[in-house]
């Protein structure tokens, strides 16, 4: 079973391709995220899986149900799919208990229940998003979370089987989305409803979903669990992503030994993870909290770095350390600081 | 991943389309595109090809011999020389006082700075000729300024007369400035006082911070605004209608009326040279506006920012003075002088209690055949074009917006050209066309109040595109997709979402069309025979008959009238943004 599929979709707008051979399939209740840099084509494929875009090729499924393919479509409407949106989209000519009555009176197979005492469903949809009492407030009235609150309960208020959400929190500031964060995951397991969650924030899509699919040029890179998808980066595009990762220069000895370039020299590093999809790069991916730091003695025979920038960011420090001709971006703890062009020993521990 | 698909796929085999409505997007798409871009060249574009084709069809085939012969003669020439000069100095005058007065208004701390933008902005609602009429009665030979004069002195002087091509200047100059006003006015809110700021705490002092950052940033918007008040001088035809005939001084728009009306054998052919003479001068210069504007630096979508930039200190109460001073000297003062000429029992006699009476105004709304008959024709007109103009206009810019492409785009362009184009010339084309459209079809439109009709939506329908436009870019895309996600099929999205959000810009658009419809005078002086006279051309026959008191009464109700509808729509956007803003 699963709440919607696409199949082989590709869109060309013009000459460029947004979306190349997509195969994607969400699962009933699942939360996946779509993430990947602008441009990578995660919007499209939602707005395709909305209807507001037709596929140039390729099928897309919604609840069991073909509704497009590349020459015929379902229109939005009649999908009944409910939609979060970035910039929220509330009507401001209607207030919140309009704008959340909405979708029951013109929304396919609304449950009679709701239907008929919309009055009652609309309220308990804004206790649940914490807007009690909020119907006859017009949009312009409401703060930015407000607003996101009361978009919520318009997307889910007539029981949706597939909730798609275009980057919901990325218009507010850093202390909502947090809080935003939890109501979501919050919604997620009271309804069960599936989620297609579109963002290019790393941290959102490891924070909630059930699995993410990053995306870059069009192209599914890779697809796996929050967790795989940060210890078990499988190209260099998704480790840069999605851990920041330093790609450190120099060979590799087998599967297990990376021989770093240093100088003349090379310092072998036995890693304990399987990298393979790294061989080929010559390339070993470090995120910046697995290389710690300490002062460089001489006769070491370590690698010696510069420190070329430091900022200290409460928790922690992040430093830029020049290693030869390579910069490396290194996070640690506040117990040692350096100091701006001080020599340190690095080490790489992986 | 790979498994979950693989049931997937498994599970579509099982699947079958149930009798669901399906649409086909491309198709429809591609009909549209077509359905509109035939009337649009066939209504916007041929009329302006018939006008050229004309101009260089001979007897015996093609040629330039029109050109040649209207080109030699030296009254044509005379008429490029009046129509340049009158434009090109009433631009200069239009140029000193929006910009000032938008300097004024933008930067200092004058007060009353509403009522000084509306009073600024009457010219621009109230029809030219009537304005000129107005000033005929201020300024004219009769006129309060030369009789006060004259009861100063004690003998008749005539200290100056607005007939003759000084007055066309001064009227047209005064007629035109609010356009120059309103652009700058705009880009002036919008620099950003920072950047300014940042030319003081660099060493500039107020003058060289005007100089060097102020005045370059603006200049986009001043010469747009230059610009447009040069079209619109080339374009006007009441004024030099009002001031130049009876003078004998001819700009083209009157002279290519005059061919027309004149008749004679080759008088359309004529006309038609004269008139692409005229669109010649003011493509380029539409063409060089469009330019500047594309230029210009200063981002529009940045907020306006309306606060004070230059306290006046103690020079603000003569500042005041001055701007007060000029707007009822050159807004207020002619209108009331119309206003008492209509009152006056015979034209000429001194304005006191005894000479006062409501005849003229009676005569023109209940006896006079051809007004009640005008007033009607012109209510229709302006309604119906008003209507059709708010919804086709609406739909055509919210189609253009939704789906760009480049068909849209130059859509729009042609849609702009009879516009952009002087009326008189659009008016010979409508002519030209409508006598038989396609060899063989002669619809019957040509003498009809109907092709005065189709002229006013051809020309006025740019101005609701750009009006629902502004509306729709600020309502956005994703509010129509919103109601659509939410099972709103197409014409509830439209009823529920979009049209109650589209309204203030739909209801602005209807007001313009339907305002410079009800009192335009050039295309229909052009089209009208007995019985689908217009508003605009009554008044001007009254006036080309000596009968003054009787235009000047039929004005004043038209003014009045305006100044009503005005108030009405200020009131229903007032009511319409608290419901928004609340």
């Amino acid at each position: 079973m699963n709440s919607a599929m696409a199949i082989g979709v590709s869109k060309e707008f013009g000459n460029v391709t947004a979306l190349n051979h997509i195969d994607l399939s969400v699962g009933r209740g699942e939360f996946v995220a779509l993430l990947g840099p602008s441009g990578c084509g995660k919007t499209t494929l939602l707005r395709l899986l909305a209807g507001f875009e037709t596929p140039t090729d390729g099928e897309i499924w919604i609840n069991q149900e073909r509704v497009a393919d590349k020459t015929r479509m379902i229109p939005p409407e009649a999908r009944r799919i409910g939609m979060v949106f970035q910039s929220f989209a509330l009507w401001p000519h209607m207030t919140v208990y309009e704008n959340v009555a909405f979708p029951l009176q013109y929304q396919q197979h609304v449950p009679a229940d709701y239907r008929d005492n919309p009055r009652q469903r609309v309220a308990n949809m804004l206790e649940m998003v914490g807007l009690a009492g909020m119907e006859n407030r017009y949009p312009s009235q409401l703060s930015g979370g407000q607003k996101q609150r009361v978009a919520l309960a318009r997307a889910i208020v007539f029981n949706p089987n597939l909730l798609l959400m275009d980057e919901p929190l990325s218009s507010l500031d850093a202390e909502l989305r947090m809080q935003m964060r939890k109501e979501i995951q919050h919604i997620h397991r009271e309804l069960g409803t599936a989620i297609i969650y579109v963002t290019h924030d790393q941290s959102e899509a490891l924070g909630m979903a059930d699995r993410i699919v990053m995306m870059r040029g069009g192209q599914i890179e890779q697809a796996g669990t929050p967790h795989a998808i940060y210890y078990e980066p499988q190209s260099p595009f998704v480790a840069k992503f999605v851990g920041r990762s330093n790609f450190l220069q120099g060979n590799w000895a087998d599967a297990r030994t990376f021989m770093l370039a240093n100088g003349e020299g090379t310092i072998p590093i036995h890693v304990s993870r399987d990298c393979s999809a790294f061989h080929a790069h010559q390339v070993l991916p470090v995120r910046p909290d697995q290389l710690k730091l300490r002062p460089w003695e001489v006769g070491s025979g370590g690698v010696l770095g510069t420190v070329r920038h430091a900022q200290f960011q409460g928790r922690e420090w992040l430093y830029s350390i020049r290693v030869g001709e390579e910069e490396w971006e290194v996070v640690t703890d506040t117990r040692e600081p350096f100091g701006y062009d001080q020599q340190v020993e690095v080490e790489v521990c992986v | 991943m790979a498994s979950n698909l693989q049931t997937a796929l498994t599970e579509r085999g099982q699947q079958t389309d149930k009798g669901r409505r399906w649409a086909a997007p491309w198709s429809t798409e591609k009909m549209t595109t077509w359905l509109v871009l035939v009337p649009v060249a066939f209504f916007f574009v041929y009329p302006l090809w018939k006008l050229l084709a004309l101009s260089v069809e001979t007897e015996t085939g093609f040629g330039l011999a029109y050109f040649s012969e209207v080109l030699k003669d030296v009254r044509t020439w005379d008429a490029v020389g009046h129509t340049v000069a009158a434009a090109g100095a009433s631009t200069v005058i239009a140029l000193l006082l929006g910009v000032g007065l938008a300097w004024l208004c933008a930067y200092t701390d004058i007060r009353f700075k509403g009522a000084v933008h509306l009073l600024a902005l009457l010219p621009l609602l109230i029809p030219s000729y009537v304005m000129t009429l107005a000033w005929t009665q201020m300024a004219g030979p009769q006129g309060v300024l030369n009789r006060v004069a004259s009861w100063l002195s004690g003998s008749p002087v005539e200290l100056w007369s607005v007939y003759g091509l000084d007055g066309i200047i001064v009227v047209m100059g005064l007629t035109h400035y609010p356009l120059v006003y309103m652009l700058t006015l705009s880009v002036l809110h919008r620099i950003p006082k920072e950047l300014e700021w940042a030319a003081r705490s660099s060493g500039a002092g107020a003058y060289l911070m005007f100089r060097k950052v102020t005045l370059p940033l603006a200049l986009p918007g001043i010469a747009g605004g230059g610009l447009l008040a040069f079209i619109s001088g080339l374009d006007n035809f009441g004024i030099p209608a009002f001031l130049g005939i009876p003078e004998n001084v001819s700009v083209l728009s009157t002279f290519i009326y005059e061919q027309v009306i004149g008749f004679g054998p080759s008088a359309f052919a004529r006309a038609s040279v004269l008139s692409i003479l005229l669109a010649i001068l003011a493509l380029a210069g539409t063409g060089l506006q469009w330019l500047i504007v594309r230029k210009s630096k200063v981002d529009q979508t940045s907020a306006a920012d309306k606060s004070v930039r230059v306290p006046l200190g103690n020079r603000r109460p003569g500042a005041e003075l001055a701007v007060w001073g000029f707007l009822l000297v050159t807004s207020v003062l002619p209108l009331l002088s119309m206003a008492s000429t209509a009152f006056l029992k015979a034209y000429g006699l001194p304005f006191v209690w005894e000479n006062l009476t409501w005849k003229h105004f009676e005569f023109v709304l209940q006896n006079h055949a051809g007004t009640r008959a005008a007033i009607s024709n012109s209510l229709m007109l302006a309604g119906m074009a008003g209507l059709f103009c708010l919804i086709a206009g609406t739909w055509f810019a919210h189609w253009r917006i939704q789906r760009p492409s480049f068909a849209g785009k130059a859509m729009e362009g042609a849609i702009a050209l009879p516009y952009a184009l002087p009326g008189m010339v659009l008016g010979l084309a409508m002519i030209l066309t409508w006598i038989e459209p396609i060899p063989g079809w002669q619809p019957g439109l040509y003498g009809t109040v109907w092709l005065i009709f189709l002229s006013y939506v051809i020309r006025f329908f740019i101005l609701q595109v750009k009006s629902s436009t502004v509306s729709i870019m600020q309502v956005g895309k994703e509010v129509e997709e919103a109601a659509r996600i939410n099972g709103a099929r197409y014409w509830t999205s439209w009823r529920r979402v979009l049209l109650p959000l589209y309204s203030p810009g739909m209801l602005t658009g209807l007001f313009l069309v339907f305002l410079t419809a009800f009192t335009e005078l050039t295309i229909s002086s052009l089209l009208w025979t007995s019985g689908s006279e217009t508003i605009g051309v009554v008044i001007f026959s009254f006036e080309q008959a000596g009968s003054t008191t009787h235009s000047t009464a039929l004005s004043t109700l038209i003014v009045a009238a305006i100044l009503l509808v005005l108030s009405v729509g200020s009131w229903l956007k007032q009511l319409w943004q608290r419901r928004i803003e609340e």
